[in-house]
């Protein structure tokens, strides 16, 4: 690799400013998962940066295999969801061969991605995209709301013993936990661009 | 449907959910929650469809248990717990990971039986603590005999050239303070692979760990550790340094002897520091933070004194004086609501200890105490008088402000909260930024000329300059409060300062590896 690819150069592959604009919005949404998904697989803290920006690189080369309809938020749609097969691609690629990553050019690799990755593979990606989405949102929750949602919905003891333990109100619990549920929902679908745990459409 | 206050509002569980509830409508609807099956229902519903629920629990619980194929067992900070850590610095440790594990990655082999491993010339021991920003451990020095704790900047931190930049303000800050209510650093080595601090080890617990185990504290202990703390920021603000951190957390308490240790000055900053001020980064918890800090606004002396009148209110109550579920919110309350009346919670606090403290507690700064001098005075002689009322008199400023339970609501409070949304929001995207440290995450910001994109503007691709054009309604545009997009693009320039760095250190990292 001569040079790193930086965003700005990414741009200049686009075509109009509404698609300038929907990359950037999903650039900016999509990078910091990206990082959180490479750094999961093993790429060291000091290369993800590089690593994040191939993943993009490949998924703004890809716009050329974009046909217009005029809807930038159809484009951004259709980003998500190639986005999302050239991140299982690489994803199962780690799998097979850890620690295989940094220098190596992803671009060829990345072009072979098939159009329908099966539901294992979205499921496992769905996963990383929760767990990043729920350590995401945790610093806006004080400390009692975020233990309340975790004791009842992923620990699965009752309202009342948790509202004893913590010292708060049951009412209390309902609200912190529709609340942080709300906004891991959120935090997700705006990278997904569609709704949670639905079949892709390739 | 068992009794409730009054009737169901789904209105009111949208907006719950949009944390947009005043904390009137919050403690109704809490109390309606209590008994009210059907919204409970229909809340968890409008929060998300049962498959969601189940997704995102499955998704969790898969994680905590170790079962997920992707999990490396990197610390997760989503597991509650009750281990808080070294005092200023808490956050929890997931269960998935051991202390050690972390600690291995960066120590050389330990030459000690009962140390985990070795930095320079320290054996570490144990892992006292650690939380976003770094890991605090114990460690021995042989040569000088001594038991120290030792600082280390978390690895994802130690990549921005930011991160680093703090870290070593932290240290310089710190050793020019000298002061028994100061926690002195003894070394520092900012060049390091991953930047530590050395302090001294001291026996101690936190005001948060000693507040989180009883509650309100004695009016005794109010005074004390209000009085050392005022010491500790007088001697800082005479080195004209802001500590902008003031909180529970970074007060220590010595065991077994009555001193009181103002720690962590990472967020300290020269009053004239022209580089570095109005950069706004903000860790942790704002629950303390000044209202011209949640504002975004410059902070002064007063700041501190603020946030010191929040934590002598967090000791007589047990509680700090503005609570939300979300930093928004909190922020929200701290800029413009008054203060629940320390009375209402603790009878025993004396009337003119509340009228103290709403004095600090001030909306504008200019209404606080005139500095942390005049505030550590008065309280030692509240101190002498409390202990031997007959012989000691309340100093008369103090004597005045009892009986004066009256809170004001700021002026500003029905001018539109409009204002304050963006700047709010600019902080909040900066203490995302500090969260996720350098992985280079910025939003685009809004053009300061005020050009709309896609107008005129000639159809081409180009390079974005510092500015970026964000798509905006343009009806929206007209009722933006004066001032706004000014904020928000400097705020822009920061971030892209901070891309700049960041950059560097990808470009470094490549000529390295070349
Ligand atoms: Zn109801």
């Amino acid at each position: 690799m001569d040079q790193p690819e930086t965003r700005h150069s990414l741009i200049v592959r686009l075509k109009g400013d509404d698609y300038e604009r929907a990359w950037f919005d999903f650039v900016a949404v999509y990078e910091p998962f990206l990082r959180h998904l490479v750094t999961r697989l093993g790429v060291p803290e000091r290369h993800a940066a590089d690593v994040v920006q191939q993943v993009l690189v490949a998924i703004a080369k890809s716009v050329d295999g974009w046909s217009d309809d005029g809807k930038a938020a159809s484009f951004r749609r259709w980003m998500a969801t190639v986005a999302r097969n050239i991140v299982i691609k690489f994803m199962n690629r780690e799998r097979r061969q850890p620690g295989a990553h940094g220098g190596t050019d992803l671009i060829t690799l990345l072009e072979q991605v098939p159009a329908a990755p099966d539901r294992a593979a979205v499921e496992r990606y769905e996963h990383e995209l929760i767990i990043w989405a729920a350590e995401q949102i945790r610093a806006e929750f004080v400390d009692t709301s975020w233990a309340a949602f975790w004791l009842t919905v992923i620990e699965g003891k009752s309202v009342k013993s948790v509202a004893a333990e913590l010292d708060i109100s049951c009412g209390s619990i309902y609200m912190s936990r529709s609340r942080i549920m709300a906004r891991i929902r959120k935090k997700v679908d705006e990278v997904l661009d569609q709704p949670l745990a639905t079949e892709g459409d390739g | 449907m068992k009794s409730s206050p009054a009737k169901c509002d789904q209105q009111l569980l949208r907006d719950s959910l949009d944390d947009v509830l005043s904390e009137q409508q919050e403690d109704w609807l809490e109390e309606h929650l209590e008994a009210c099956t059907a919204c409970q229902e229909v809340l968890a519903e409008l929060a998300s469809d049962a498959e969601g629920w189940s997704r995102v629990e499955s998704a969790l619980v898969s994680e905590v248990s170790g079962t997920t194929p992707l999990g490396r067992g990197m610390i997760s900070t989503l597991v509650p717990g009750n281990q808080r850590g070294l005092p200023g610095e808490s956050r929890i440790i997931g269960r998935d990971v051991l202390p050690a594990d972390f600690a291995v990655d960066f120590l050389e082999p330990a030459q000690e039986p009962d140390s985990i491993g070795r930095l320079n010339d320290i054996e570490i021991r144990s892992v006292i603590g650690h939380g976003g920003n770094g890991i605090v451990l114990k460690g021995f020095q042989k040569e000088l005999n001594r038991l120290v704790a030792v600082k280390v900047m978390a690895p994802q931190l130690a990549a921005s050239a930011e991160a680093r930049k703090r870290f070593a303000r932290e240290a310089q800050a710190t050793a020019a303070i000298v002061h028994p209510n100061v926690m002195p650093v003894l070394t520092v080595h900012s060049q390091s692979q991953l930047p530590y601090l050395v302090m001294p080890y001291v026996d101690c617990e936190s005001l948060q760990q000693r507040l989180d185990r009883e509650g309100s504290l004695p009016i005794l202990d109010v005074l004390r550790i209000g009085h050392q703390v005022a010491r500790g920021l007088a001697a800082a603000h005479a080195q004209g340094l802001v500590h902008r951190d003031v909180k529970p957390a970074n007060i220590l308490l010595e065991r077994n002897v009555d001193r009181v240790m103002l720690t962590d000055f990472g967020l300290a900053r020269a009053m004239d520091d022209a580089t570095l001020t109005g950069t706004g980064l903000i860790a942790g918890t704002p629950q303390y933070m000044s209202p011209e800090q949640a504002r975004g606004d410059s902070v002064c002396l007063r700041s501190d004194l603020f946030s010191l009148g929040s934590v002598m209110y967090a000791m007589c109550t047990g509680r700090p004086p503005f609570r939300a579920q979300t930093s928004y919110g909190i922020l929200r309350r701290v800029i413009d609501d008054p203060q629940r009346p320390i009375g209402d919670l603790n009878a025993d606090v004396p009337d003119w200890l509340e009228g103290f403290i709403d004095r600090l507690l001030a909306k504008e700064s200019a209404s606080r105490f005139g500095c942390a001098d005049d505030v550590a005075s008065m309280l030692q002689r509240c101190i002498a008088h409390v202990q031997q009322p007959s012989n000691n008199r309340l100093p008369e400023a103090v004597q005045a402000l009892a009986g004066r339970r009256s809170v004001s609501r700021p002026p500003s409070v029905l001018v539109n909260l409009r204002g304050y949304v963006l700047p709010l929001i600019g902080v909040l995207a900066v203490v995302v930024l500090g969260a996720i440290g350098a992985s280079g995450v910025l939003e685009p910001a809004v053009d300061p000329a005020g050009g709309v994109p896609g107008g005129d503007a000639p159809r081409k691709t180009v390079e974005p300059s510092a500015a970026v054009p964000l798509e905006m309604p343009s009806q929206r545009n007209e009722v933006w409060h004066d001032g706004v997009s000014e904020e928000l693009s400097s705020l822009a320039a920061e971030l892209d300062a901070l891309l700049d760095a960041l950059e560097t250190n990808v470009d470094m990292d490549h000529q390295t590896r070349n």
